[in-house]
């Protein structure tokens, strides 16, 4: 096992890191955040750099590189806590369209997303995508050819900005799963006064919209296992994402302790500092090695992906609730500012942890998974 | 990044299993002759340490004369793995093969390892480390027992603590101090002494699981002679020796305290499919289940961070994440254990262990003393607290006060 990021990878981490560096500052994040705006970066940067197509299959003008790549790039977003729709369009909407289309369909979904010129989310049922269900929220009818939708999928990220939604619907065949895409116009969206308004969720209304037989992904009733494999992509992105926000949480946590003085030394001189900054240090090495595992078991297709999804998704889980919790209180009366950073932080890491299935959730799955 | 061996790798796998499974010692030996202490080298122990050594398959690092066969860091990163399955140590007297062997190959002069390197390795001769004093535990550097310095020979006076096997040990790796007027760490030398000597007395120290259950000891010198040629690298210099010395262990023991943990886990998932005390399944509990699967999730991230680890260590580059290792893998097995007895509530109060032994060869200990043996992972080779220590100002960079 080796567990060691190729000289490619880290020349590609590094490039990530300096071009979020300069196009995605905190002040960027806090305008989203603050005023609703909608900057170009770093999703330009993305699509010019060609992230968005990392691990695109070459049929869909991808550049083939793998899931381990691509997570190596989601985890520096996480750490630049990047907004916009990189995310959601390659974890989540990619992951179940490639997962089920047809050549045509990847051609038509997969390729333009894929080359960053549309944008794509995915409505799952949370409650549920911890044990890969597709849960009730969302219902899915034969009509001769077509099928027709009705339900109300509930904290979609960009569910109400996105070009195409990916979605899972329960249907009365088969394993019970259909998969389909549908043009966002065709859904009715209400924004969600969001945790993390850098990540933005909508409930959506799914009122009788009829899908024709192109934009069925699959077939409905044999889809279980593609939702599955997606939903473990999606699971292991998003705890890939809360990683690099905790690891830069800590960094700047760190980085506070060593220049604020107070009893004429600095904080990070005292004890009672130190332990809890090796406490969350201990955490964020847990989560990425199990982030990292997960996403090679994705990445080579290992049997153990299922388990270890759960697995990076409890583990990120466990470090995002102790260095959040620390950050703040190690940063003492700024740490609980709207001014300070570290907010931004703390929302987006409780934000990735409770989509998909918060650690809790994982847990019970694990359980199951292991036969206790 | 890889998630598999290459078949090379695989083949030596292959190969060493298939040398284990016809060389090591069967459960009937090691429970006619259990393990007492960590220098205990039973009949077993010591047939079963020579076939490695005979074999190439002791120290795998190292060349054939020292017991290996000079295999590459993730052969030998192999071997540990498959070492760590078995259910017994790989040496009966583990401080001697991890730690003084190799300190004496790096420091010993010619005569120290003509002496002593072999015999160690072929398990003729078993040792303790003398390191911990009442007044130096944590604050080893501050150790007080005393070697006078002539041009023939050392005498000895003082007493450690907490020396792991000391009873059995025929020789104890021992650091002294030689200058009393050095500051602190420039003081200190290392000598070889002879546990036979006189005027060395030992007297065992059992652990709060059981009165008859003693591997640590302590052990006096009342004017013990040691000769000259008995000092193990430069006078005064031994501080960068207890340096040299436990990097030796750091580098593979995670992958013990992992395989360890694995193997209390199998326990806990055993226990959970069985009835609790109200009479419904473990394994029903929601929060059994929730407790069992962050435990297993920490078990199993001990192994990829071990493994993160190695490919550094592999490069020859410091790691000081193994003590985010020890931390991290003592800590779990503490909370494994305790999740164990508070579920089996007053069942965990029986602590009856007939015919239970050091080495286990007759069976896991009860769940409660299980538990209370965990104290010694949070307590010795570094507590927790120091650990966090370490964390802190070698890892992260804060500063010392």
């Amino acid at each position: 096992m080796n567990f060691e990021v190729t000289a490619e990878q880290q020349e590609l981490v590094a490039s990530v890191r300096s071009v979020l560096a300069r196009e995605c500052p905190t002040a960027l994040v806090r305008d989203v955040v603050e005023n609703g705006s909608a900057p170009e970066q770093p999703w330009k940067s993305a699509r010019e750099l060609g992230w968005t197509s990392i691990d695109l299959p070459e049929a869909a003008g991808g550049l083939a590189l793998g899931f381990t790549t691509l997570g190596l790039v989601i985890e520096q977003h996480g750490s630049h806590i990047a907004p916009g729709p990189f995310l959601a369009t390659v974890s989540q909407f990619l992951s179940l369209v490639c997962e089920a289309a047809s050549p045509e369909q990847l051609a038509r979904f997969a390729a333009p997303a894929g080359a960053g010129e549309r944008t794509g989310a995915l409505a799952i049922d949370h409650g549920h995508a911890a044990e890969q269900q597709p849960g009730d929220g969302l219902r899915a009818r034969r009509d001769g050819d077509a099928w027709i939708l009705d339900g109300e999928p509930r904290f979609v990220l960009d569910g109400d900005v996105a070009d195409e939604i990916a979605l899972a619907a329960q249907v009365d065949v088969g394993d019970g799963v259909g998969l389909f895409v549908v043009p966002q116009e065709a859904v009715g969206a209400k924004r969600v006064a969001a945790l993390d308004a850098s990540r933005p969720l909508a409930h959506l209304r799914f009122a009788g919209v009829r899908v024709e037989p192109e934009r069925v992904l699959g077939t409905p009733g044999q889809s279980a296992r593609a939702l599955a494999r997606a939903l473990e992509r999606a699971t292991v992105a998003a705890a890939l994402e809360c990683v690099g926000t905790c690891e830069s949480l800590l960094e700047r946590t760190v980085e506070h302790v060593k220049s604020r003085r107070q009893f004429g030394q600095p904080i990070g001189a005292f004890q009672a500092i130190q332990h809890k900054c090796a406490d969350a240090l201990e955490q964020v090495e847990k989560a990425r090695a199990t982030a990292y595992f997960a996403m090679m078991a994705v990445s080579e297709d290992d049997p153990r992906r299922t388990l270890a999804a759960s697995m990076a998704k409890s583990a990120a889980s466990d470090c995002q609730a102790l260095v959040c919790k620390e950050a703040i209180q190690i940063h003492g009366g700024m740490g609980y500012t709207w001014e300070s950073d570290v907010q931004l932080f703390v929302k987006r890491a409780k934000t990735l942890d409770a989509l998909f299935g918060a650690g809790v959730a994982h847990r019970q799955r694990i359980a199951a998974l292991l036969g206790v | 990044m890889r998630l598999h061996y290459d078949a090379d790798t695989e083949a030596f796998r292959a190969e060493l299993r298939a040398w284990l499974e016809a060389n090591r010692p069967t459960a009937e030996e090691r429970r006619a002759e259990p393990l007492e202490s960590s220098a205990h080298l039973t009949g077993w122990a010591r047939r079963w340490q020579r076939r490695l050594f005979d074999a190439g398959l002791l120290v795998p690092g190292w060349p054939a004369e020292l017991g290996g066969r000079s295999l590459p860091p993730v052969q030998q990163l192999v071997y540990h793995e498959e070492m760590a399955k078995l259910p017994h140590e790989r040496s009966a007297n583990p401080q001697g093969l991890g730690i003084i062997a190799p300190s004496i190959r790096d420091f010993g002069s010619e005569l120290l390892q003509a002496k002593y390197l072999v015999p160690t390795l072929r398990a003729e001769i078993s040792w303790c480390l003398g390191m911990s004093e009442p007044g130096a535990g944590s604050d080893l550097a501050g150790l007080s027992t005393r070697a006078d310095v002539y041009d023939d020979r050392f005498v000895v006076r003082g007493q450690k603590i907490w020396t792991s096997g000391a009873a059995h040990a025929d020789h104890c790796f021992c650091f002294v101090r030689t200058d009393p007027e050095a500051s602190k760490h420039a003081g200190i030398s290392v000598l070889i002494i002879d546990m036979k000597a006189p005027g060395v007395r030992v007297r065992p120290l059992p652990d709060l699981t059981d009165r008859g259950h003693a591997d640590f000891n302590e052990v006096f010198f009342d004017d013990v002679v040691v000769p000259r040629d008995h000092l193990v690298g430069p006078l005064h210099q031994g501080w960068s020796i207890s340096a040299g010395s436990l990097a030796h262990e750091r580098g593979m023991m995670w992958l013990a305290s992992a395989a360890r943990l694995d193997g209390t886990l199998e326990r806990l998932l055993a226990l959970a499919r069985e009835p609790g005390p109200d009479g419904r399944r473990l394994g029903d509990s929601e929060r059994f289940r929730d407790t069992f699967a962050s435990l297993y999730v920490d078990a199993q991230a001990m192994w990829f961070m071990g493994y993160r680890g190695f490919a550094k260590f592999a490069r020859g580059e410091a790691s000081p994440e193994h003590s985010v290792l020890k931390l991290f893998g003592s800590e779990i097995s503490q909370r494994a254990t305790r999740a164990a007895t508070d579920v089996l509530g007053v069942e965990a109060l029986d602590v009856a262990s007939e015919g239970w032994s050091f080495d286990e060869s007759r069976g896991a200990a009860p769940w409660m003393r299980q538990y209370l043996l965990t104290y010694g992972g949070t307590i010795s080779a570094g507590t927790s607290e120091i650990q966090r220590n370490i964390i802190a100002q070698r890892v992260l960079g804060l500063p010392r006060r």
